[in-house]
């Protein structure tokens, strides 16, 4: 799940979880303890980036532009974001801070355009969280006899409660659940397509017609939000106490993630029309694509299996969001940009238990307000827009004082100018395929339930 | 080389300091509320020659400066950033997300001191 500053892991840890904040000693002991390793760091940077909401975006992509056009787009973004990496690498080595992207635009382009450039993308992480609880909605109908809506509330309510208490998802958890929801996914694309090829019309969904050139431009634009929140291991530069690895993180997290979401999108080439679409009656399936992949790797199980993984990679996705976002929250209330009772920091768990709180009732209330699938297609893309703006800010960002190196030749600068324009572009593309009115399935979800 | 500057930047950012821990040894219950914290902290400004140490000890201020652990939370900043944050005019969550403070520890740690300087500091 993209987060404005990724969850932060914690090192050495003898147990998936621990309670840092609440006992001081506790935050002293990891002092002592190895820093996270590349393994980590990469796992880390997928691991933000890859959550339930990425299968459905990716499922519109495949939906719009389908089989090896789908995986055209996830190329060009990847190519797009392997540069962004090398940039994201320099600023993490100037500017080694927690803070992340916001320090990074602060410092290069001054604290209101960074503010003004991040608040988008701030308030798209909270909605993407309430999607993200619809899907575990819809995931959790699947596997117990219960509402969606039920499934969405006691997720959100849960994680809320575990963030509260100061536990937090140790690093070790972090990299192992994404490492197994990597490789299930993985293995259960590569069985659909080995399970497809036998079908005749194999070549038909993998080779389909070819889109028009704004729904191309649009779905690359969609194939840049699958990356958000790789950018995030930045934010991890405190405790590695060494930016090149951090760079290095970058490169591999994005290499990472292009294979797998390349073998995914391959793997929803061969689903079936209609579970990509809107099935009426058929609970939800577009909002779980995933869950279709499962099935048509012909194992029931499986889909259960990914079922259990997809509330896994919710919890920590949303955990993660809940912790920092609530940290920013707190941040702005102590300066009075919020109300100041927002502020309040609870002595115990060192969490900001009102902004906690706060977060808690605006993401319930969008869950509920997202009601449409018209309304969740318009939070993808402009989640898309919002990622390619801040990577655009960003990479310029890389030419200006105090990131750029003295002397550095002006075609840097003017490579510099082109790519960031590119991320503008292909933002505003996804943003205009998300919202266009002719849109083939603006149905409500509450007939697919 | 200005080593009368640098004895300047050093006292002030040292009387920062002493302000900040006078503050805090000033309030028990928040020492109390620290027990278990064994940091020792540094803080060091990027744009002067300055760098000052504290270790605390189950809370308590244990030694000032000469500290012989390691740093646990290093603190680097611009000098008047954390003199302002010392003599507790800022609070240092707001420099930190901009990028004015940089930190190199447990975030636990940092946490912990955001919130010893933001219950310190007049609202």
């Amino acid at each position: 799940m993209p987060a404005l500053v990724a969850p932060r892991q914690r090192r050495g840890l003898r147990l998936l979880f621990q309670k840092v904040a609440a006992n001081p000693r506790c935050a002293r002991e990891q002092l002592t303890a190895r820093p996270p390793g590349p393994v980590a760091l990469v796992a880390t940077g997928c691991g933000t980036a890859i959550a339930c909401v990425c299968a459905l975006g990716l499922g519109e992509i495949e939906r719009r532009l389908g089989g090896v056009w789908s995986v055209l787009a996830v190329a060009c973004a990847a190519l797009l974001c392997a540069a962004l990496a090398r940039a994201l690498g320099r600023l993490s080595t100037v500017v080694p801070s927690g803070a992340g992207l916001l320090a990074f635009l602060s410092r290069g382009l001054g604290r209101r355009w960074a503010l003004l450039l991040m608040l988008p993308y701030v308030a798209l992480v909270l909605a993407l969280v309430a999607v993200e609880a619809r899907i575990v909605g819809a995931v959790s109908a699947r596997l117990l006899p219960i509402p969606p809506a039920v499934g969405a509330l006691a997720f959100l309510v849960i994680t809320w409660a575990v963030a509260r208490s100061g536990v937090r998802p140790g690093l070790r958890a972090q990299a192992a659940a994404t490492g197994v929801l990597v490789i299930g996914f993985s293995l259960l694309a590569v069985a659909g397509v080995i399970a497809a090829a036998r079908r005749p019309d194999f070549i038909a969904h993998l080779v389909p017609a070819a889109p028009a050139p704004l729904a191309l431009l649009g779905g690359i634009g969609q194939a840049l939000f699958l990356f958000m929140g790789f950018e995030l291991v930045t934010n991890q530069v405190e405790i590695v106490r060494a930016p090149g690895a951090i760079a290095s993180a970058l490169v591999r997290s994005v290499r990472l993630l292009t294979v797998f979401y390349v073998l995914v999108a391959l793997g929803f080439s061969t689903l079936a029309a209609p579970q990509l679409d809107v099935a009426p009656g058929s609970d939800g399936d577009w909002l779980t694509p995933q869950l279709g992949l499962g099935a048509a790797a012909g194992s029931p199980l499986g889909a259960a299996a990914i079922g259990i993984l997809c509330l896994l990679a919710s919890f920590t996705s949303f955990n993660g969001a809940l912790l920092t976002l609530s940290r920013l929250v707190a941040a702005f209330a102590a300066q009075g940009v919020l109300p100041r009772r927002l502020a309040h920091m609870d002595a115990r768990r060192m969490v900001p238990s009102h902004a906690l709180a706060a977060l808690l009732a605006a993401v319930v209330a969008l869950t509920f307000l997202l009601s449409t699938r018209a309304l969740i297609d318009a939070v993808l893309a402009g989640s898309a827009a919002a990622a390619g703006l801040v990577w655009a800010a960003a990479i310029a960002v890389r030419e200006r004082a105090p990131f750029a190196e003295p002397g550095r030749p002006r075609r840097h600068r003017i490579a510099a100018l082109a790519l960031a324009s590119l991320f503008v572009v292909f933002g505003l593309g996804a943003l205009a395929e998300g919202l266009k009115a002719d849109h083939p399935a603006r149905v409500e979800i509450a007939h697919a339930h | 080389m200005n080593v009368a500057g640098d004895v300047d930047v050093q006292h002030r950012l040292g009387r920062a300091l002493a302000h900040f821990l006078a503050a805090y040894e000033a309030r028990p219950e928040l020492v109390a509320e620290q027990r278990g914290w064994s940091p020792v902290i540094a803080l060091a400004a990027s744009d002067a020659a300055a760098r000052v140490v504290v270790s605390l000890d189950d809370g308590r201020v244990a030694r000032l400066d000469g500290a012989p652990a390691p740093a646990t939370l290093q603190i680097t900043g611009g000098l008047d950033t954390l003199c302002d944050v010392l003599m507790l005019k800022r609070d240092p969550n707001e420099p930190y997300l901009f990028g004015e403070l940089l930190v190199v520890g447990a975030e636990a740690d940092f946490v912990r001191l955001d919130y010893i300087a933001s219950r310190l500091c007049p609202r």
